[in-house]
Protein backbone atom coordinates (compact mmCIF):
# COMPACT_ATOMS: atom_id res chain seq x y z
CA UNK A 1 0.00 0.00 0.00
CA UNK A 2 2.90 2.59 0.68
CA UNK A 3 4.48 1.78 -2.23
CA UNK A 4 1.78 2.13 -4.60
CA UNK A 5 1.05 5.89 -3.28
CA UNK A 6 3.38 7.58 -5.45
CA UNK A 7 1.97 5.79 -8.30
CA UNK A 8 -1.38 7.10 -7.34
CA UNK A 9 -0.27 10.61 -6.61
CA UNK A 10 1.33 10.63 -10.53
CA UNK A 11 -1.34 8.87 -12.20
CA UNK A 12 -3.77 11.79 -10.46
CA UNK A 13 -1.44 14.03 -12.47
CA UNK A 14 -1.24 12.61 -15.26
CA UNK A 15 -5.34 12.56 -15.34
CA UNK A 16 -5.28 16.20 -14.23
CA UNK A 17 -3.06 17.64 -16.72
CA UNK A 18 -5.42 15.77 -19.55
CA UNK A 19 -8.60 16.95 -18.43
CA UNK A 20 -6.48 20.63 -18.03
CA UNK A 21 -5.65 20.13 -22.03
CA UNK A 22 -9.13 18.96 -22.65
CA UNK A 23 -10.63 22.28 -20.93
CA UNK A 24 -11.51 24.17 -24.25
CA UNK A 25 -13.98 21.31 -25.48
CA UNK A 26 -15.93 21.57 -22.23
CA UNK A 27 -19.64 23.16 -22.41
CA UNK A 28 -19.63 27.04 -21.89
CA UNK A 29 -20.34 27.27 -18.06
CA UNK A 30 -18.13 24.27 -16.83
CA UNK A 31 -15.55 24.62 -15.59
CA UNK A 32 -13.22 21.52 -14.48
CA UNK A 33 -9.87 22.50 -11.77
CA UNK A 34 -7.83 20.36 -9.54
CA UNK A 35 -4.31 20.30 -7.17
CA UNK A 36 -1.70 17.77 -6.11
CA UNK A 37 0.97 18.26 -3.46
CA UNK A 38 3.15 15.98 -1.91
CA UNK A 39 5.03 17.02 1.04
CA UNK A 40 8.00 15.39 3.04
CA UNK A 41 8.44 16.20 6.85
CA UNK A 42 11.26 16.02 8.81
CA UNK A 43 11.04 17.04 13.23
CA UNK A 44 13.54 16.69 15.48
CA UNK A 45 10.94 15.07 17.90
CA UNK A 46 7.33 14.42 18.01
CA UNK A 47 5.43 12.92 15.09
CA UNK A 48 3.43 15.41 12.54
CA UNK A 49 2.11 14.02 9.68
CA UNK A 50 3.05 10.96 10.13
CA UNK A 51 6.85 9.77 11.19
CA UNK A 52 8.67 12.88 11.21
CA UNK A 53 11.40 12.05 13.24
CA UNK A 54 12.43 9.65 10.37
CA UNK A 55 11.44 11.93 7.55
CA UNK A 56 7.36 11.37 6.44
CA UNK A 57 6.39 11.49 3.03
CA UNK A 58 2.46 10.81 4.42
CA UNK A 59 1.51 14.48 3.14
CA UNK A 60 -0.42 14.18 0.22
CA UNK A 61 -3.53 16.55 -0.92
CA UNK A 62 -5.18 15.76 -4.39
CA UNK A 63 -8.43 17.88 -5.22
CA UNK A 64 -10.41 17.43 -8.24
CA UNK A 65 -13.00 20.36 -8.12
CA UNK A 66 -15.94 20.99 -10.77
CA UNK A 67 -18.27 24.00 -11.23
CA UNK A 68 -21.33 24.79 -13.47
CA UNK A 69 -22.75 27.83 -13.73
CA UNK A 70 -26.10 27.13 -15.40
CA UNK A 71 -27.19 30.68 -15.22
CA UNK A 72 -26.19 33.83 -13.84
CA UNK A 73 -28.06 33.14 -11.04
CA UNK A 74 -27.61 29.53 -10.55
CA UNK A 75 -23.76 27.93 -9.70
CA UNK A 76 -23.34 24.31 -9.25
CA UNK A 77 -20.30 22.94 -8.03
CA UNK A 78 -18.22 20.35 -5.87
CA UNK A 79 -15.04 19.37 -5.50
CA UNK A 80 -13.63 15.82 -3.99
CA UNK A 81 -10.14 15.55 -1.74
CA UNK A 82 -7.80 13.09 -0.79
CA UNK A 83 -5.84 14.27 2.06
CA UNK A 84 -3.27 11.32 3.43
CA UNK A 85 -1.64 13.50 6.98
CA UNK A 86 0.20 11.13 9.05
CA UNK A 87 -1.98 8.97 11.77
CA UNK A 88 -5.11 11.86 11.17
CA UNK A 89 -5.87 11.46 7.94
CA UNK A 90 -6.01 8.39 5.55
CA UNK A 91 -6.33 9.81 2.24
CA UNK A 92 -9.41 8.41 1.60
CA UNK A 93 -11.42 10.54 -1.16
CA UNK A 94 -14.29 12.62 0.76
CA UNK A 95 -16.76 15.11 -0.68
CA UNK A 96 -14.86 18.04 0.30
CA UNK A 97 -17.88 20.57 -0.63
CA UNK A 98 -21.00 19.76 -3.19
CA UNK A 99 -23.57 23.00 -3.13
CA UNK A 100 -26.26 25.12 -5.39
CA UNK A 101 -25.53 28.75 -4.61
CA UNK A 102 -28.57 30.48 -5.72
CA UNK A 103 -28.17 34.26 -6.28
CA UNK A 104 -31.59 36.13 -5.10
CA UNK A 105 -30.78 39.93 -5.21
CA UNK A 106 -28.00 41.46 -8.14
CA UNK A 107 -28.42 45.50 -8.08
CA UNK A 108 -25.54 47.47 -8.97
CA UNK A 109 -24.56 48.04 -5.00
CA UNK A 110 -25.66 44.95 -3.39
CA UNK A 111 -25.94 41.17 -3.81
CA UNK A 112 -27.35 38.33 -2.04
CA UNK A 113 -27.92 34.70 -1.99
CA UNK A 114 -28.49 31.66 -0.23
CA UNK A 115 -26.13 27.76 -0.75
CA UNK A 116 -27.23 24.46 0.15
CA UNK A 117 -25.37 21.63 0.82
CA UNK A 118 -21.94 20.73 1.57
CA UNK A 119 -20.42 23.82 2.49
CA UNK A 120 -16.88 25.27 3.40
CA UNK A 121 -17.00 27.58 6.74
CA UNK A 122 -16.18 31.31 6.15
CA UNK A 123 -13.93 31.07 9.13
CA UNK A 124 -10.75 33.47 8.99
CA UNK A 125 -8.51 34.51 6.04
CA UNK A 126 -7.95 30.62 5.43
CA UNK A 127 -10.34 27.89 6.39
CA UNK A 128 -12.77 28.00 3.35
CA UNK A 129 -9.76 26.86 0.93
CA UNK A 130 -7.35 25.53 4.04
CA UNK A 131 -6.19 22.23 1.83
CA UNK A 132 -5.19 24.00 -1.18
CA UNK A 133 -1.42 24.65 -1.35
CA UNK A 134 -1.57 27.61 -3.05
CA UNK A 135 -3.90 29.28 -1.03
CA UNK A 136 -2.30 29.89 2.18
CA UNK A 137 0.95 31.35 3.27
CA UNK A 138 3.50 28.50 3.76
CA UNK A 139 3.22 24.18 4.00
CA UNK A 140 1.02 24.67 7.10
CA UNK A 141 -1.20 27.02 8.33
CA UNK A 142 -0.57 28.66 11.93
CA UNK A 143 -1.75 25.62 14.12
CA UNK A 144 -2.48 28.02 16.78
CA UNK A 145 -5.80 29.28 15.03
CA UNK A 146 -6.31 26.68 11.98
CA UNK A 147 -5.73 23.51 13.94
CA UNK A 148 -4.90 20.33 12.04
CA UNK A 149 -5.66 18.15 14.53
CA UNK A 150 -9.31 19.41 14.96
CA UNK A 151 -9.57 20.29 11.69
CA UNK A 152 -12.81 18.38 10.80
CA UNK A 153 -14.65 20.67 13.32
CA UNK A 154 -14.65 23.57 11.67
CA UNK A 155 -13.95 22.56 7.98
CA UNK A 156 -17.38 22.15 6.53
CA UNK A 157 -21.22 22.35 7.52
CA UNK A 158 -24.24 20.32 5.76
CA UNK A 159 -27.08 22.97 5.60
CA UNK A 160 -27.55 26.21 4.44
CA UNK A 161 -25.84 29.39 4.27
CA UNK A 162 -27.53 33.28 3.23
CA UNK A 163 -24.96 35.46 2.02
CA UNK A 164 -24.60 38.99 1.48
CA UNK A 165 -22.46 41.95 0.02
CA UNK A 166 -22.45 45.51 -0.35
CA UNK A 167 -20.46 47.73 -2.78
CA UNK A 168 -19.60 50.75 -1.41
CA UNK A 169 -17.35 53.51 -2.51
CA UNK A 170 -15.36 53.42 0.47
CA UNK A 171 -15.61 49.46 0.25
CA UNK A 172 -16.93 45.98 0.70
CA UNK A 173 -18.86 44.50 3.30
CA UNK A 174 -20.01 41.22 3.30
CA UNK A 175 -21.82 38.92 5.85
CA UNK A 176 -22.59 34.88 5.96
CA UNK A 177 -25.05 33.45 8.27
CA UNK A 178 -25.07 29.73 7.90
CA UNK A 179 -26.69 26.49 10.24
CA UNK A 180 -26.10 23.16 9.95
CA UNK A 181 -24.45 19.40 11.35
CA UNK A 182 -20.49 19.81 11.58
CA UNK A 183 -18.92 17.10 10.20
CA UNK A 184 -16.41 15.33 12.99
CA UNK A 185 -14.65 12.56 13.55
CA UNK A 186 -12.03 11.01 15.94
CA UNK A 187 -9.62 13.90 15.70
CA UNK A 188 -11.72 15.80 17.37
CA UNK A 189 -12.23 13.69 20.07
CA UNK A 190 -9.10 13.18 21.05
CA UNK A 191 -7.90 17.00 20.65
CA UNK A 192 -11.11 17.91 22.39
CA UNK A 193 -10.93 15.05 25.34
CA UNK A 194 -7.51 15.12 25.22
CA UNK A 195 -7.28 11.31 24.39
CA UNK A 196 -9.94 8.61 23.37
CA UNK A 197 -12.48 7.56 25.20
CA UNK A 198 -15.59 4.73 24.98
CA UNK A 199 -18.17 5.41 22.73
CA UNK A 200 -18.01 8.27 19.44
CA UNK A 201 -18.58 11.74 19.35
CA UNK A 202 -20.84 13.37 17.18
CA UNK A 203 -23.05 16.58 16.58
CA UNK A 204 -26.17 17.03 19.22
CA UNK A 205 -27.81 20.14 17.77
CA UNK A 206 -27.25 22.40 14.48
CA UNK A 207 -24.42 24.36 14.36
CA UNK A 208 -24.65 27.92 13.46
CA UNK A 209 -22.02 29.62 12.00
CA UNK A 210 -21.58 33.97 10.91
CA UNK A 211 -19.09 36.29 9.43
CA UNK A 212 -18.61 40.12 8.77
CA UNK A 213 -16.01 41.04 6.67
CA UNK A 214 -15.14 44.16 5.12
CA UNK A 215 -12.02 45.43 2.74
CA UNK A 216 -11.52 48.36 0.95
CA UNK A 217 -12.10 48.82 -2.87
CA UNK A 218 -8.66 47.96 -3.84
CA UNK A 219 -8.53 45.47 -1.16
CA UNK A 220 -5.51 47.34 0.56
CA UNK A 221 -7.19 46.63 3.96
CA UNK A 222 -9.08 43.83 4.74
CA UNK A 223 -11.08 42.88 8.32
CA UNK A 224 -12.97 40.04 9.60
CA UNK A 225 -15.03 38.70 12.25
CA UNK A 226 -16.32 35.06 12.16
CA UNK A 227 -17.40 32.59 14.69
CA UNK A 228 -18.79 28.96 14.99
CA UNK A 229 -20.96 27.69 17.67
CA UNK A 230 -21.10 23.67 17.92
CA UNK A 231 -22.90 21.52 20.24
CA UNK A 232 -21.89 17.74 20.33
CA UNK A 233 -22.03 14.93 22.63
CA UNK A 234 -19.92 11.20 23.85
CA UNK A 235 -22.56 8.46 22.56
CA UNK A 236 -21.83 6.21 24.87
CA UNK A 237 -23.52 4.04 27.72
CA UNK A 238 -21.04 4.23 30.52
CA UNK A 239 -23.33 6.31 32.50
CA UNK A 240 -27.37 7.15 32.03
CA UNK A 241 -26.40 10.52 31.46
CA UNK A 242 -25.04 11.46 28.05
CA UNK A 243 -21.85 13.73 28.01
CA UNK A 244 -22.02 17.31 26.12
CA UNK A 245 -19.36 19.61 24.94
CA UNK A 246 -20.27 22.92 23.89
CA UNK A 247 -18.23 24.64 22.27
CA UNK A 248 -17.81 28.76 20.19
CA UNK A 249 -14.33 28.86 17.87
CA UNK A 250 -14.45 32.45 16.69
CA UNK A 251 -11.47 34.73 14.46
CA UNK A 252 -10.85 37.93 14.73
CA UNK A 253 -8.85 38.79 11.06
CA UNK A 254 -6.58 41.67 9.84
CA UNK A 255 -4.87 41.96 6.62
CA UNK A 256 -2.73 44.43 4.92
CA UNK A 257 -1.67 43.83 1.15
CA UNK A 258 0.82 46.42 -0.32
CA UNK A 259 2.55 45.21 -3.80
CA UNK A 260 5.45 43.39 -2.39
CA UNK A 261 4.45 42.63 0.99
CA UNK A 262 1.33 41.40 3.16
CA UNK A 263 0.62 41.69 6.61
CA UNK A 264 -1.87 39.24 8.69
CA UNK A 265 -2.66 38.71 11.87
CA UNK A 266 -5.67 36.90 13.41
CA UNK A 267 -6.89 35.80 17.17
CA UNK A 268 -8.92 32.71 17.77
CA UNK A 269 -10.58 32.29 20.78
CA UNK A 270 -12.10 28.96 21.71
CA UNK A 271 -14.36 28.46 24.78
CA UNK A 272 -15.78 25.44 25.41
CA UNK A 273 -17.51 23.61 28.21
CA UNK A 274 -17.42 19.80 28.92
CA UNK A 275 -20.14 18.05 31.03
CA UNK A 276 -21.06 14.63 32.44
CA UNK A 277 -18.07 12.98 31.27
CA UNK A 278 -17.49 11.28 35.11
CA UNK A 279 -15.68 9.38 36.10
CA UNK A 280 -13.59 9.19 32.71
CA UNK A 281 -12.90 13.13 32.70
CA UNK A 282 -13.97 16.15 35.13
CA UNK A 283 -16.45 18.39 33.93
CA UNK A 284 -14.32 21.18 32.28
CA UNK A 285 -14.92 24.27 31.54
CA UNK A 286 -11.76 26.66 29.39
CA UNK A 287 -10.56 28.77 27.13
CA UNK A 288 -8.19 28.02 24.72
CA UNK A 289 -6.83 30.60 22.21
CA UNK A 290 -4.39 31.15 19.53
CA UNK A 291 -2.90 34.47 17.93
CA UNK A 292 -0.34 34.58 15.40
CA UNK A 293 1.65 37.98 13.27
CA UNK A 294 2.97 37.43 9.58
CA UNK A 295 4.62 38.91 7.13
CA UNK A 296 4.71 37.53 3.44
CA UNK A 297 7.32 39.48 1.00
CA UNK A 298 7.49 39.23 -2.58
CA UNK A 299 10.89 40.64 -3.80
CA UNK A 300 10.21 39.51 -7.43
CA UNK A 301 7.60 37.37 -9.28
CA UNK A 302 8.39 33.99 -8.96
CA UNK A 303 9.78 34.08 -4.88
CA UNK A 304 8.24 34.68 -1.10
CA UNK A 305 9.50 34.66 1.79
CA UNK A 306 7.37 34.36 4.81
CA UNK A 307 8.26 35.12 8.64
CA UNK A 308 5.55 34.04 11.29
CA UNK A 309 5.46 33.89 14.64
CA UNK A 310 2.16 32.24 16.57
CA UNK A 311 1.17 31.64 20.29
CA UNK A 312 -1.31 29.38 21.34
CA UNK A 313 -2.47 27.57 24.74
CA UNK A 314 -4.76 25.22 25.44
CA UNK A 315 -6.05 27.46 28.93
CA UNK A 316 -5.74 31.15 28.34
CA UNK A 317 -5.49 31.10 32.22
CA UNK A 318 -2.70 28.13 32.38
CA UNK A 319 -0.26 29.42 30.13
CA UNK A 320 2.63 27.76 31.50
CA UNK A 321 0.33 24.51 32.16
CA UNK A 322 1.44 24.22 35.55
CA UNK A 323 -2.30 24.13 36.48
CA UNK A 324 -3.04 21.09 34.00
CA UNK A 325 0.05 19.10 35.59
CA UNK A 326 -0.67 19.42 39.04
CA UNK A 327 -4.85 18.60 38.42
CA UNK A 328 -3.86 15.67 35.86
CA UNK A 329 -1.31 14.82 38.53
CA UNK A 330 1.73 14.64 36.18
CA UNK A 331 -0.34 12.37 33.07
CA UNK A 332 -0.73 15.82 30.82
CA UNK A 333 2.92 17.48 30.75
CA UNK A 334 3.15 20.93 31.17
CA UNK A 335 4.01 21.75 27.40
CA UNK A 336 1.23 20.07 26.00
CA UNK A 337 -0.35 22.87 27.22
CA UNK A 338 1.20 25.91 25.02
CA UNK A 339 3.05 26.28 21.56
CA UNK A 340 5.06 28.96 20.82
CA UNK A 341 6.22 28.82 16.66
CA UNK A 342 8.63 30.63 14.66
CA UNK A 343 8.50 29.82 10.91
CA UNK A 344 10.56 30.89 7.86
CA UNK A 345 9.44 30.04 4.66
CA UNK A 346 9.72 30.22 1.02
CA UNK A 347 8.33 29.89 -2.19
CA UNK A 348 8.43 29.32 -5.45
CA UNK A 349 6.21 29.70 -8.14
CA UNK A 350 8.13 27.60 -11.29
CA UNK A 351 5.40 28.31 -13.85
CA UNK A 352 1.66 28.55 -13.77
CA UNK A 353 0.92 24.94 -12.50
CA UNK A 354 3.58 24.06 -10.35
CA UNK A 355 4.87 25.65 -6.93
CA UNK A 356 7.94 24.26 -4.23
CA UNK A 357 8.12 25.09 -0.98
CA UNK A 358 10.36 24.96 1.79
CA UNK A 359 9.51 25.79 5.45
CA UNK A 360 11.66 25.92 9.13
CA UNK A 361 10.19 26.13 12.44
CA UNK A 362 11.39 26.14 15.69
CA UNK A 363 8.47 25.29 18.47
CA UNK A 364 8.61 25.52 21.99
CA UNK A 365 5.55 23.12 23.41
CA UNK A 366 3.45 20.66 22.03
CA UNK A 367 -0.36 22.01 22.17
CA UNK A 368 -0.45 22.02 18.41
CA UNK A 369 0.50 18.03 18.05
CA UNK A 370 -1.90 15.50 17.41
CA UNK A 371 -2.76 13.38 20.74
CA UNK A 372 -3.65 10.70 17.65
CA UNK A 373 -0.18 10.60 16.62
CA UNK A 374 1.45 11.32 19.87
CA UNK A 375 -0.46 9.19 22.28
CA UNK A 376 2.21 9.26 24.91
CA UNK A 377 1.96 12.81 26.06
CA UNK A 378 4.94 12.02 28.18
CA UNK A 379 7.45 11.98 25.81
CA UNK A 380 6.69 15.11 23.82
CA UNK A 381 10.03 17.36 23.32
CA UNK A 382 9.52 20.71 25.00
CA UNK A 383 11.79 22.50 22.31
CA UNK A 384 11.59 20.95 18.91
CA UNK A 385 12.26 21.80 14.93
CA UNK A 386 10.51 20.81 11.87
CA UNK A 387 11.65 20.95 8.00
CA UNK A 388 9.65 20.69 5.27
CA UNK A 389 9.17 21.01 1.67
CA UNK A 390 6.76 20.72 -0.36
CA UNK A 391 5.79 20.54 -4.29
CA UNK A 392 2.86 21.59 -5.44
CA UNK A 393 0.31 21.18 -8.87
CA UNK A 394 -2.69 23.30 -10.23
CA UNK A 395 -4.05 23.21 -13.37
CA UNK B 1 13.66 59.67 -18.01
CA UNK B 2 12.65 57.71 -21.73
CA UNK B 3 14.14 54.21 -21.92
CA UNK B 4 14.57 54.03 -25.57
CA UNK B 5 16.12 50.81 -25.98
CA UNK B 6 14.57 49.57 -28.82
CA UNK B 7 17.18 49.85 -31.49
CA UNK B 8 19.82 47.97 -29.24
CA UNK B 9 17.38 45.24 -28.46
CA UNK B 10 16.34 44.15 -31.92
CA UNK B 11 19.86 43.60 -33.09
CA UNK B 12 20.47 40.80 -30.16
CA UNK B 13 17.21 39.38 -30.42
CA UNK B 14 17.92 38.59 -34.49
CA UNK B 15 20.58 36.36 -33.61
CA UNK B 16 18.40 33.96 -31.11
CA UNK B 17 18.11 30.62 -32.44
CA UNK B 18 14.84 29.58 -34.14
CA UNK B 19 13.69 26.41 -32.73
CA UNK B 20 11.25 26.32 -29.56
CA UNK B 21 11.78 29.24 -28.72
CA UNK B 22 8.99 31.20 -30.27
CA UNK B 23 7.03 31.59 -26.90
CA UNK B 24 9.79 33.22 -25.58
CA UNK B 25 10.14 35.57 -28.80
CA UNK B 26 6.58 36.58 -28.24
CA UNK B 27 6.67 37.63 -24.64
CA UNK B 28 9.44 39.60 -25.46
CA UNK B 29 8.02 41.37 -28.27
CA UNK B 30 5.23 42.15 -25.96
CA UNK B 31 7.69 43.32 -23.68
CA UNK B 32 9.39 45.57 -26.03
CA UNK B 33 6.07 47.13 -27.66
CA UNK B 34 5.67 47.79 -23.77
CA UNK B 35 8.56 50.02 -23.00
CA UNK B 36 8.08 51.34 -26.59
CA UNK B 37 4.16 52.43 -25.15
CA UNK B 38 5.46 53.32 -22.27
CA UNK B 39 7.97 55.60 -23.84
CA UNK B 40 5.31 57.01 -26.56
CA UNK B 41 3.31 58.16 -23.47
CA UNK B 42 5.53 59.54 -21.44
CA UNK B 43 6.25 56.55 -18.99
CA UNK B 44 7.36 57.36 -15.60
CA UNK B 45 7.41 61.31 -16.44
CA UNK B 46 3.40 61.35 -16.53
CA UNK B 47 3.18 58.40 -14.49
CA UNK B 48 -0.24 56.14 -14.22
CA UNK B 49 -2.07 58.28 -16.24
CA UNK B 50 0.12 57.76 -19.12
CA UNK B 51 0.06 53.97 -18.65
CA UNK B 52 -3.84 53.49 -18.58
CA UNK B 53 -4.26 54.82 -21.73
CA UNK B 54 -2.03 52.42 -22.95
CA UNK B 55 -4.32 49.83 -22.24
CA UNK B 56 -8.11 49.63 -23.05
CA UNK B 57 -11.50 47.55 -21.64
CA UNK B 58 -13.24 45.71 -24.67
CA UNK B 59 -16.44 44.20 -24.92
CA UNK B 60 -18.66 42.64 -27.17
CA UNK B 61 -20.66 44.86 -29.64
CA UNK B 62 -23.70 43.65 -27.94
CA UNK B 63 -22.92 44.62 -24.19
CA UNK B 64 -24.45 48.02 -23.66
CA UNK B 65 -22.24 50.29 -22.45
CA UNK B 66 -20.25 52.90 -23.10
CA UNK B 67 -18.11 53.61 -20.09
CA UNK B 68 -17.77 51.72 -16.85
CA UNK B 69 -16.25 53.28 -13.46
CA UNK B 70 -13.37 51.93 -11.87
CA UNK B 71 -15.30 50.19 -8.98
CA UNK B 72 -17.64 48.56 -11.62
CA UNK B 73 -14.78 47.22 -13.45
CA UNK B 74 -13.46 45.73 -10.28
CA UNK B 75 -16.25 44.12 -9.26
CA UNK B 76 -16.38 42.63 -12.93
CA UNK B 77 -12.76 41.63 -12.78
CA UNK B 78 -12.67 40.27 -9.26
CA UNK B 79 -15.47 38.35 -10.58
CA UNK B 80 -18.05 39.64 -7.79
CA UNK B 81 -20.43 40.74 -10.33
CA UNK B 82 -21.44 38.11 -13.48
CA UNK B 83 -24.27 40.28 -14.80
CA UNK B 84 -24.84 43.52 -17.22
CA UNK B 85 -27.01 46.13 -16.22
CA UNK B 86 -30.23 44.47 -18.69
CA UNK B 87 -29.06 40.91 -16.66
CA UNK B 88 -27.13 39.56 -19.61
CA UNK B 89 -24.29 37.08 -18.25
CA UNK B 90 -21.08 38.52 -18.40
CA UNK B 91 -18.27 36.38 -19.82
CA UNK B 92 -14.65 37.39 -18.01
CA UNK B 93 -11.56 37.16 -20.28
CA UNK B 94 -8.22 37.24 -18.59
CA UNK B 95 -4.21 37.18 -19.77
CA UNK B 96 -2.42 34.78 -18.23
CA UNK B 97 -1.16 36.12 -14.56
CA UNK B 98 2.57 36.87 -15.64
CA UNK B 99 1.75 38.51 -19.02
CA UNK B 100 2.74 42.48 -18.53
CA UNK B 101 -0.63 43.55 -20.06
CA UNK B 102 -2.42 42.11 -17.44
CA UNK B 103 -0.13 43.33 -14.78
CA UNK B 104 -0.66 46.50 -16.16
CA UNK B 105 -4.21 46.50 -16.67
CA UNK B 106 -4.55 44.96 -13.24
CA UNK B 107 -2.36 48.13 -11.30
CA UNK B 108 -3.28 51.07 -13.49
CA UNK B 109 -6.96 50.30 -14.48
CA UNK B 110 -8.43 48.11 -11.38
CA UNK B 111 -6.02 49.83 -8.61
CA UNK B 112 -5.06 45.61 -7.89
CA UNK B 113 -2.06 43.98 -7.85
CA UNK B 114 -1.99 40.80 -9.62
CA UNK B 115 -1.59 38.74 -6.46
CA UNK B 116 -4.87 39.63 -5.32
CA UNK B 117 -6.98 39.28 -8.38
CA UNK B 118 -5.61 35.22 -8.38
CA UNK B 119 -6.37 34.85 -4.56
CA UNK B 120 -9.62 36.31 -5.47
CA UNK B 121 -10.26 34.29 -8.18
CA UNK B 122 -8.46 30.74 -6.08
CA UNK B 123 -10.91 31.42 -3.14
CA UNK B 124 -13.91 31.69 -5.10
CA UNK B 125 -12.79 28.04 -7.49
CA UNK B 126 -11.76 26.29 -4.60
CA UNK B 127 -14.39 26.94 -1.66
CA UNK B 128 -17.26 26.49 -4.70
CA UNK B 129 -19.11 29.76 -3.91
CA UNK B 130 -17.60 31.43 -8.28
CA UNK B 131 -15.76 30.73 -10.97
CA UNK B 132 -12.49 32.39 -12.59
CA UNK B 133 -12.33 34.26 -15.86
CA UNK B 134 -11.30 32.49 -18.77
CA UNK B 135 -7.89 32.54 -19.83
CA UNK B 136 -6.55 33.50 -22.86
CA UNK B 137 -2.75 32.68 -24.44
CA UNK B 138 -2.40 36.48 -26.31
CA UNK B 139 -4.06 39.77 -27.39
CA UNK B 140 -5.01 38.19 -30.31
CA UNK B 141 -6.89 35.36 -28.91
CA UNK B 142 -8.18 38.11 -26.41
CA UNK B 143 -10.00 40.08 -29.15
CA UNK B 144 -11.14 36.96 -30.91
CA UNK B 145 -12.44 35.27 -28.07
CA UNK B 146 -14.76 38.89 -26.64
CA UNK B 147 -15.63 38.90 -30.17
CA UNK B 148 -17.46 35.40 -30.40
CA UNK B 149 -18.78 35.31 -27.04
CA UNK B 150 -22.15 37.42 -26.05
CA UNK B 151 -21.62 39.65 -22.79
CA UNK B 152 -17.97 39.21 -23.20
CA UNK B 153 -15.11 41.50 -21.17
CA UNK B 154 -11.65 41.60 -21.44
CA UNK B 155 -8.81 44.61 -22.23
CA UNK B 156 -6.20 45.11 -24.70
CA UNK B 157 -3.09 47.54 -25.66
CA UNK B 158 -4.16 50.34 -27.70
CA UNK B 159 -2.39 49.32 -30.84
CA UNK B 160 -3.40 46.17 -32.17
CA UNK B 161 -6.26 46.07 -34.70
CA UNK B 162 -9.47 45.15 -33.06
CA UNK B 163 -11.92 45.54 -35.51
CA UNK B 164 -15.37 43.62 -34.18
CA UNK B 165 -15.15 44.58 -30.56
CA UNK B 166 -16.34 47.68 -28.86
CA UNK B 167 -14.17 49.97 -26.64
CA UNK B 168 -15.41 51.11 -23.39
CA UNK B 169 -14.04 53.94 -21.71
CA UNK B 170 -12.91 53.93 -17.67
CA UNK B 171 -13.97 56.89 -15.07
Amino acid sequence: MDNARPLIVTLALLFASSLATAQPTLPSGLRLHGFASQGAVHTSGNRFHGDSPKTSFDFTEIGLNASWRLNPRLLLAGQVLSRRAGDMSDGWPKVDFALADITLVTEDEARAGIRLGRLKNRLGLYNETRDVPFTHPGIFLPQVVYFDKVRNLVLATDGVQLHGELYQPFGTLSATLASGRPVVDENVEAALLRGQIPGSIEPRENSWLASLWFHSPTERIKFGLSGASIALQQDWNLTPATPTIDLTYWIASAQYNAEHWSFSTEYMGLPYRGRDFQPVRPNLSQTSEGYYAQLTYRPSPPLELMLRYEEGFADRDDRSGQTLARVSQGLLPKQSAYSRILSLGLRWDLSRQWMLRAEYQRHAGSFILSEIENPNLLEHDTHWDLFAVQAAFRF
Amino acid sequence: MKRGPTPSRRAPRAQLPQGGLRGLLRKSRQGLLWSLSWGLSGGVATGVPGLVSAQQIIVNPDVGVVAIDRNRARLIFSMRVNQWGDKQPVTVFVLPDDASLHQVFAKSALGLYPYQLRRTWDRLVFSGTGQAPVQVASEQEMIERVRQTAGAIGYISDQPDATGVKTVRVE
